[in-house]
């Protein structure tokens, strides 16, 4: 069986070798999917706490405990929480840092050796901190030493800075406490060895900087544990302080679960929950799971299309190749082999491909998945952000089901042959029916369904956001809909096909030469063998185009949104200090220095903002409405600000000339007349946060105005999303100025020159020693609106998808018409014979391949431009960022078709090549001899 | 033996050699072959499978080139054309009935001798219509005309074969083993039809056959053993 086999392998080689690719592919496809989002989310569970880290200074994965040690007997509390301590790492399954143990014992007073003044009364604590050596630095004198005590039986302690400031001691003074002994009863004597600080200043070790340690002197940890825990912890009472720090960095995407479970335990249901509080980590943790939620839902629902492309192609290869060998079934089977024994031979040959399908593919998985994380846009790729992979559980599971359906799709059509003898075969062939589809009218049904789907969503279309929001998934059924409707377009097409290419003869049917008759009957009789192919290329293209267009228009979306709600290049925002007279605060700011600004000489030009919140509008009615007020110079402001293309009927800079113009007038949103019901010409009146009230004349309504968004979304506490209206007046920047006493600090709006990136703003800012409340950089913000890896991974998902089912593509077309042509070779070498020329044959076989081929690649552009049209907006609703300001618009870049057009065109000369070539070596006797045997 | 010498001879063929490289050397499927057939003769190539009838025939009907020697058709040496030429001989002067069944599939009866009109580039009209009927009549298909080759036997689909290599009404009918397909009453019964064209409408016709009682029927017999001509010369 296995050398029979082998054999046929061999026969059919390049059969073989496309069904082995395709199972390859599939495999692969299927396991890039889990090693691609497994390190796509690793890399946002590190981005997140790398953000975090940058933006809060300080060490995420720490749990901390605190408690107090009560003359407790043979100190057991101490031993239980730190045998607690020193497991919980590998409780929560995370790689230690640092478990760092802080103990003091309560103030008290002390008296200096020397006897002197300055230290009588003075309140010292002594403690000790779990390996301070480490993370010290000694600024002076010496750290305690390894004994922890002097010569003369005095403990050696060193105090930070701000101890020996605070506490006016002395390096070398030894003191005594008057109310601490030891167990035997001695009062203890401690001597001031050394001055310590921070050996790192960004070392986590410091959760309690030295410079908050004024009254504390720390001791050697091993002699401090030997005084006054353990059986002497009866005498003491003991602050103690744990620190838990972990590596984030080593926390990879799947134990997250774990991680979280292990921390509400501790933190809500185990012993110690009174004694911890919520770490930090947890809400990042809670963030990285709302984004992991979205993510996988979405990718799934882009991956299931692709599946399903390259699940068709193999079914329909092997279809394909039981159908050549069908006659040597029919003979093998007549003469009396059993239908289990055929089924068995192909059952080993698929067998033997899927193995060496998963030994390939499983790799090449792996390559995929590291093209899925460069890929930067549609059919664009970044080499520079290379995606770390790791094989997990789940991707094996994805590679065993990707093998277990390569399988099953390889043998399905083995069972339907495999029990046709010869005399069905003859009976078949005679037969010429209607596609099963056709009679069912799938095509109407599918569409039937996805306009249901695009109807319905049409109506609550508003409720896609919301759910963005929330975290939650985009509706699967959203993007079904669309799926369904190429699929149920491509199917109406080939129902249309044939009557296309009839009519097409009728015009012509006085004109047609001998080649063309023959194509076009050809296509009449024979073309529902190809709709299989046809099909696959129609949702190729379709599903190409459509899924370019989704990528850039999402990301297109994405960067203009951001781009637009930046304002300009650099938006920079001051710490401004609060003006204090005799004592107290006045509610005045001290302006910084504005001259440094002209020292930026990246800048093209740059303005000052007045935006001021906390203003509310005199509704007239005694009630107010929250708005935001923007002073700006005109001129200044027009210069380094625009809005993105015709947003409005009116050009921006109209609004800024009629501001600029009247010195009392101020611009509003438009909800102030759609809302509030005023009018070009009314009066408003506005107040600040200290009551001074300003009126202005409405000029004109804007839609749109550099960084204004018409609406504020957010979520409630309870989890809820809300969408506030956002009231915006723009006026005068000196009229605000000098009308207003009390103002908060404008901010500077800063136009770069080309070139100046934003290391260049962050070396200016260090430079000036500027201390920054707001920073905004256009290009970091787009840069990251793009790395989001919903983007990412969209844009990944699509990419491969599009080139493992254009090359399944031009595979599956190639073996079709190779397999036609031979088929056809008699006939060839007749209408040779009868004195067709190779050109007319060349052209015959091109007619049919326009018939079949290029029908279907311009069926497939006009359904991915009609599902484009239809669909990308509500889809785009879905990826849309909360804070998404501009109307969207659907982008089709040029550069992104072409290169779809390329890969496509690409194909169809290779093919057409291919063609030329097989014409070729048409040898007319040679073909007329095949036909005698 | 031959109905007249004198007449104008349409087929011509002098001291044509033909040699096929083989594994290992060389293989002579003709020698030295000398055929001349006068216009209207239904001429009958006898001989052994092997013996090189087919290469003779393909030769005839310029579908392959002689090593040596020269194939004039209706006095124009086919050597010297261009493929295009030969292409434009075939499909204008010549008639093919091969031995398997050449029909296109994709068309029916009508259209397949419809087809052989079209290629000789007579215009669509009621008189090529009448002219196909004519043909399928002729071979005794006149109520078949919308059939398709997967619905005949293979005795009616050799008979469209033959209709389509008459419609366009060549100067030469060349038959590979046309009767192989057929029982002997069929076989009697195309090779008849054939002597009724070359009356009827002047046509050459080469045939070859293995089938004995029917080289009566030839008005000249050439027999061929491996390749050489023993008859007919």
């Amino acid at each position: 069986m296995f050398r029979l086999m082998l054999q046929k392998l061999r026969h059919k080689k390049w059969m073989n070798c496309c069904l082995l690719l395709g199972s390859i592919l599939l495999i692969a496809t299927m396991v890039s999917f889990p090693l691609y989002q497994r390190a796509a989310y690793d890399r946002m569970l590190l981005d997140e706490f790398r953000n975090y880290v940058a933006e809060e200074g300080t060490w995420p994965t720490r749990n901390s405990f605190l408690f107090a040690s009560k003359f407790d007997a043979d100190g057991a509390t101490i031993v239980r929480a730190e045998k607690m301590v020193d497991g919980l790492c590998a409780d929560l399954g995370v790689t230690l840092r640092e478990n760092i143990r802080y103990y003091l014992l309560t103030p008290k007073e002390v008296r200096s050796s020397m006897n002197r003044d300055a230290v009588a009364g003075l309140s010292l604590r002594l403690g000790m901190r779990t390996s301070l050596p480490d993370h010290a630095e000694i600024v002076n004198g010496e750290m305690y030493s390894d004994s922890g005590l002097t010569e003369d039986g005095s403990i050696e302690v060193v105090v930070s800075e701000a101890a020996l400031v605070n506490m006016n001691i002395l390096v070398g003074e030894t003191l005594i406490f008057n109310n601490l002994t030891d167990a035997e009863g001695k009062p203890i004597r401690i001597y001031v060895k050394g001055v310590y600080d921070m050996a790192e200043r960004n070392d986590p070790y410091w959760q309690e900087t030295p410079e908050k340690m004024v009254d504390i002197c720390l001791m050697n940890e091993t002699l401090f544990q030997e005084m006054f825990t353990g059986k002497n912890a009866i005498n003491y009472s003991i602050t103690c302080q744990y620190h838990s720090l972990f590596e984030y960095e080593d926390i990879k995407a799947d134990q997250v679960k774990h991680l979280e479970e292990r921390t509400d335990y501790l933190t809500e249901e185990g012993p110690y929950r009174s004694l911890v509080k919520v770490p930090e980590y947890r809400q990042i943790l809670d963030t990285y799971d709302k984004k992991e939620n979205r993510i996988q839902a979405t990718l799934l629902i882009l991956q299931v299309p692709v599946l399903i492309l390259l699940g068709a192609f193999l079914f329909m290869l092997s279809g394909q190749m039981y159908e050549m060998e069908r006659n040597e079934i029919s003979v093998i089977k007549s003469r009396g082999s059993s239908g289990g024994q055929i089924f068995r031979l192909y059952l080993f040959q698929s067998l033997f491909l899927t193995c060496v399908g998963g030994a390939l593919g499983i790799p090449l998985g792996a390559v995929f998945s590291v093209v899925l994380g460069s890929a930067r846009n549609f059919l664009e790729f970044d080499g520079s952000r290379a995606l770390e992979i790791r094989y997990t559980p789940e991707a094996w599971a994805y590679a065993a089901a990707g093998m277990a359906a390569t399988l099953l799709i390889m043998t399905i059509p083995a069972i339907r042959h495999s029990r046709v003898t010869i005399v069905k075969l003859k009976q078949q062939k005679a037969l010429k029916k209607k596609s099963w589809w056709e009679k069912a009218f799938l095509d109407f049904i599918l569409l039937g369904l996805s306009l249901y789907g695009y109807y319905s969503f049409h109506k609550n279309g508003g409720d896609l956001g919301g759910n963005v929001l929330r975290g939650e998934s985009l509706d699967p059924l959203l993007y079904l809909s669309s799926s369904l409707f190429v699929l149920g377009m491509g199917l109406l097409f080939l129902r249309l096909q044939p009557l296309i290419v009839q009519l097409i003869y009728m015009i012509g049917r006085r004109f047609w030469k001998p080649a063309s008759y023959v194509s076009f009957m050809e296509n009449a009789k024979n073309g529902r063998k190809q709709q299989f192919i046809m099909l696959f290329l129609i949702l190729t293209v379709s599903l190409g185009m459509y899924h370019a267009t989704v990528a850039r228009t999402i990301l297109q979306n994405a960067s203009d949104n951001v781009e637009y709600l930046d304002g300009a290049d650099v938006v920079l925002k001051e710490y401004w200090k609060p003006e204090i007279r005799d004592g107290t605060l006045t509610g005045k700011y001290i302006e910084p220095d504005f001259s440094k600004y002209a020292s930026i000489d990246g800048a093209a030009s740059y303005t000052r903002v007045l935006l001021q919140d906390e203003v509310n509008l005199d509704n007239g009615d005694k009630s107010y409405t929250p708005v935001v007020v923007m002073g700006i110079h005109t001129r200044e402001f027009g210069g380094l600000t625009w809005l993105p293309g015709k947003l409005s009927g009116k050009h921006y800079y109209e609004y800024l000339n009629e501001l600029a113009v009247d010195a009392k007038g101020v611009l509003v949103s438009r909800n102030f007349h759609d809302i509030k019901g005023y009018d070009i010409g009314d009066t408003i009146t506005f107040t600040n946060h200290k009551s001074e009230s300003m009126t202005g004349k409405i000029l004109d309504f804007f839609d749109y105005w550099p960084g204004y968004s018409k609406t504020v979304s957010g979520l409630n506490p309870d989890g809820t999303s809300y969408t506030d209206e956002n009231f915006l007046i723009v006026t005068h920047f000196d009229v605000l100025y000098n009308q207003w006493k009390y103002k908060k600090p404008y901010e500077v709006w800063i136009d770069l020159k080309e070139g100046y990136d934003s290391q260049y703003m962050y070396d200016w800012i260090q430079q000036n020693d500027l201390r920054v409340v707001k920073y905004n950089n256009r290009l970091d913000d787009v840069e990251a609106a793009i790395e989001d890896p919903l983007l990412q991974g969209t844009n990944g998902v699509l990419t491969m998808g599009f080139l493992v089912t254009i090359l399944l593509c031009a595979v599956g077309y190639l073996i079709y018409w190779i397999m036609s042509i031979r088929s056809r070779e008699m006939i060839f070498g007749v209408l040779r014979a009868c004195g067709m020329h190779k050109g007319e044959l060349f052209h015959m076989l091109m007619n049919e391949q326009i018939f079949s081929g290029v029908f279907s690649v311009f069926a497939g552009i006009g359904i991915g431009k009609l599902t484009s049209d239809m669909f990308v907006p509500m889809l785009q609703q879905a990826y849309a960022a909360s804070n998404q300001a501009l109307p969207m618009q659907l982008i089709t870049k040029t550069s992104d078709l072409i290169r779809l057009y390329g890969v496509i065109a690409a194909v169809m000369v290779v093919c057409l090549l291919v063609l030329i070539l097989l014409i070729f070596k048409l040898n007319v006797t040679k073909a007329l001899k095949l036909g005698e045997e | 033996m031959a109905k007249s010498m004198s007449e104008n001879l349409v087929i011509e063929v002098e001291g044509v050699n033909r040699i096929f490289p083989v594994p290992g050397g060389e293989f002579q499927a003709l020698k030295d072959i000398n055929v001349k057939i006068p216009k209207g003769n239904l001429a009958i190539l006898k001989g052994r499978s092997g013996s090189g009838k087919t290469t003779l025939m393909n030769i005839i009907g310029t579908l392959d080139q002689p090593t040596s020697g020269t194939v004039k058709i209706d006095g124009q040496p086919v050597g010297r054309m261009s493929d295009r030429k030969r292409e434009n001989l075939r499909r204008r002067d010549m008639g093919f009935v091969f031995q398997a069944v050449s029909l296109i599939p994709t068309l029916n009866a009508f259209q397949n001798v419809e087809f052989s009109m079209r290629l000789a580039g007579i215009r669509a009209g009621r008189e090529r219509d009448r002219r196909v009927e004519e043909c399928l009549k002729l071979v005794g298909l006149g109520n078949r005309l919308k059939h398709m080759p997967a619905e005949m036997s293979g005795g009616e689909q050799q008979r469209v074969a033959i209709a389509r290599a008459i419609a366009h009404r060549p100067k030469i009918i060349l038959a590979d083993e046309p009767t192989a397909e057929l029982d002997s009453a069929m076989g009697a019964q195309v090779t008849m039809l054939f002597q009724e064209m070359t009356r009827k409408e002047g046509i050459t016709i080469l045939m070859t056959t293995h089938d004995v009682g029917l080289m009566d029927a030839g008005d000249m017999v050439i027999e061929l053993e491996a390749g050489q001509q023993v008859q007919g010369v």
